[in-house]
């Protein structure tokens, strides 16, 4: 398959060598001009900086993984030295905070999303669909930093009087979602996060749904099924691949959200995970840390946080990618 | 087009020429399936098709024949209700499934659709589920779990749209691996899984090769036995060779589809009394 098809490249090559005017009749890849040597030149700034970039977050974090070793993953306090004792710096409740703030947007996001993409697609009349379109595309927009002030001063003293103690009300509430101290929490981030994600999802979920043939969804219905039964076996199996692909892109604006998950999860390292408890992340911490680490070994320790979250976001798109492909020849075949 | 090159004379010619008086056979003598009264189809008041008024008789196929723009479609798609789907639709008269009115009689449209069955124009196999999944889906839908019910259930429809053998050692494959004839058999005993009375056909052979057109006309054929068919074809021929009923229908002045004439096929063929329909089926336009 690939011999052949390089052979008819080889050989329409050819015959444009022979068949172009005199003067531009160039051997390939001998001579190069401006063009090609434009396009290298701005390739090869761009392969210098990656390398800069990623060589110089895992080199400058050496120190700390020599310093903590396994610690840094598993370890859960951050003591920079005081002098007598050495400094300890583990990240995993940033992890933890980090997958369980995200979760807890994603899970949100995501029904709340689905709801409003399918009421798009199937309840709004077509003037009103391209409106809400826009508008949802328009949130998708607004920084993040807007976001978090709106977690903070409107949110935060919502969690904090109403549905932090409603929730530590519930049968089993005290051991499940634990105690809301100043309303700051990780269940506040996540909200916060939801928020944040949920135009991003809806954005890519509508038109995922969209997508699905009407005469799919005519087959389901003519075959007896209620509406309900058709949303669930007919337009949300055929545009799986599309809505993994709005949950995953949603989950890794979640991941490496910054600003608005250190305004509102309390910033605290501790390993109290209950929802209402206060915590932190990993790019929230790295944020947070830095004014007062500078010229301290601490740094190589947030430097080391970045690989973390380096590592974790490409381990998260590897999986995604591995998934859409596995699904996607399971639909072809 | 098409209908003008094969020359709907031929088919007309060799019906009137024919073994059978029409006069004496009318297929519509017997039981009735459904009947259409003074049915109307309007897009946010744009009207569609017009006071359709026939009875299709029970087992036979009935055609719906027309040049495009007709509203052949849109009166079949009236029979199960699937307009509703269409915001600004409605559909009045009276439309009766044995003595059912379908819009006004109290039956829940998932009920009626399961009497009522479709195929489409294009073959439209579920992409997610298997050649299996998609024959049971039907019966899933209206709550049936047994295994042993699916399995005979998926047997018999598909050997009903003659699909059985070919495909019976790959069941758990994916429908989209079956050409598109198969495809679109495999649509039909999906349909025909539910037992529905009535099997609604959409030109269902306009995607088709002239081979997997044959074949699903010679299963409509055998079909009969089991459901009464109503199908749309642009193909004068096909409806010819077969259906037992053909209606035509045309677009009037205002853009609204008519009934032009309903008929036997055989007399619709050979005598119509229409001269549109005349100049129809002799490829004079449409």
């Amino acid at each position: 398959m690939a011999d052949t098809s390089t052979k008819s490249v080889t050989a329409s090559a050819e015959h444009y060598a022979t068949t172009l005017p005199e003067g531009r009749n160039r051997p390939s890849g001998s001579v190069r001009g401006p063009y090609e040597w434009t396009l290298i030149a701005l390739s090869v700034i761009f392969g210098l900086v990656s390398f800069w970039f990623v060589g110089t977050i895992l080199f400058k974090s050496i120190p700390a993984f020599k310093q903590q070793g396994f610690y840094l993953l598993v370890g859960n306090a951050w003591n920079p030295t005081d002098g007598t004792t050495p400094s300890q710096y583990g990240a995993l409740s940033m992890i933890i905070g980090t997958v369980e703030t995200s979760l807890i947007a994603i899970v949100l996001a995501g029904v709340v999303g689905m709801g409003t993409s399918l009421a798009i697609n199937f309840l709004l009349p077509a003037r009103l669909r391209t409106f809400v379109a826009t508008i949802v595309e328009l949130l998708a927009a607004v920084p993040s930093v807007v976001y978090g002030i709106w977690g903070v001063l409107v949110l935060a003293p919502w969690v904090a009087s109403t549905f932090g103690p409603w929730l530590t009300a519930l049968p089993g509430g005290a051991t499940i979602f634990g105690v809301s101290l100043a309303g700051k929490s990780l269940l506040l981030a996540g909200i916060v996060l939801a928020v944040m994600i949920l135009p991003t999802f809806v954005a890519i979920s509508r038109e995922v749904i969209g997508a699905v043939p009407a005469e799919l969804i005519e087959a389901s219905l003519s075959l007896g099924a209620t509406r309900w039964q058709t949303l669930w076996r007919t337009v949300i199996p055929t545009s799986r691949i599309g809505l993994f692909g709005a949950t995953t892109l949603a989950l890794g604006r979640a991941f490496g959200e910054t600003i608005a998950v250190a305004l509102v999860a309390g910033g605290v390292v501790q390993m109290n995970f209950h929802p209402l408890a206060q915590g932190t992340s990993l790019a929230s911490f790295i944020a947070g840390q830095w004014g007062e680490a500078e010229g301290s070994d601490q740094v190589p320790a947030l430097y080391a946080l970045g690989v973390f979250l380096m590592l974790f976001s490409l381990a998260f798109s590897l999986i995604a990618n591995r998934l859409v492909a596995k699904q996607r020849k399971a639909a072809a075949l | 087009m098409t209908d003008t090159q094969s020359g709907p004379m031929g088919a007309g010619v060799s019906i009137a020429h024919g073994m059978v008086d029409p006069e004496v056979e009318d297929p519509r003598l017997g039981p009735t399936a459904m009947s259409l009264r003074d049915v109307s189809v309007t897009f946010n008041g744009r009207t569609a098709v017009r006071d359709v008024t026939f009875d299709v008789p029970a087992n036979k196929v009935t055609a719906l024949i027309g040049p495009s723009g007709s509203g052949k479609t849109t009166l079949l798609r009236s029979l199960n209700r699937l307009h509703d789907l269409t915001k600004g639709a409605r559909v009045s008269g009276q439309i009766l499934l044995g003595d059912t009115d379908i819009y006004n009689g109290g039956i829940p449209t998932t009920v009626l659709r399961s009497r009522i069955g479709m195929v489409f124009q294009r073959p439209n196999p579920f992409p997610t589920m298997s050649i299996y999944d998609n024959v049971v889906s039907g019966l899933r839908f209206n709550g049936v779990k047994k295994k042993a019910i699916l399995d005979e259930a998926a047997e018999s429809a598909l050997n009903a749209a003659a699909l059985f053998d070919e495909i019976k050692d790959r069941m758990k494959a994916h429908a989209s691996t079956l050409s598109g004839g198969q495809q679109q058999r495999l649509c039909i005993a999906r349909a025909l899984a539910v037992e529905p009375e009535v099997l609604l056909m959409d030109e269902p052979t306009s995607a088709l090769d002239p081979i997997s057109t044959k074949k699903i006309e010679e299963l409509m054929v055998d079909l009969k036995k089991r459901v009464t068919i109503i199908i749309v074809t642009h193909n004068m021929q096909q409806a010819a060779r077969a259906s037992d009923v053909t209606a035509f229908l045309l677009m009037g002045e205002d853009g609204a589809g008519e009934q032009i004439e309903v008929d036997a096929t055989l007399k619709l063929f050979s005598q119509p009394s229409d001269p549109r329909t005349l100049d129809y089926i002799q490829g004079r336009f449409g």
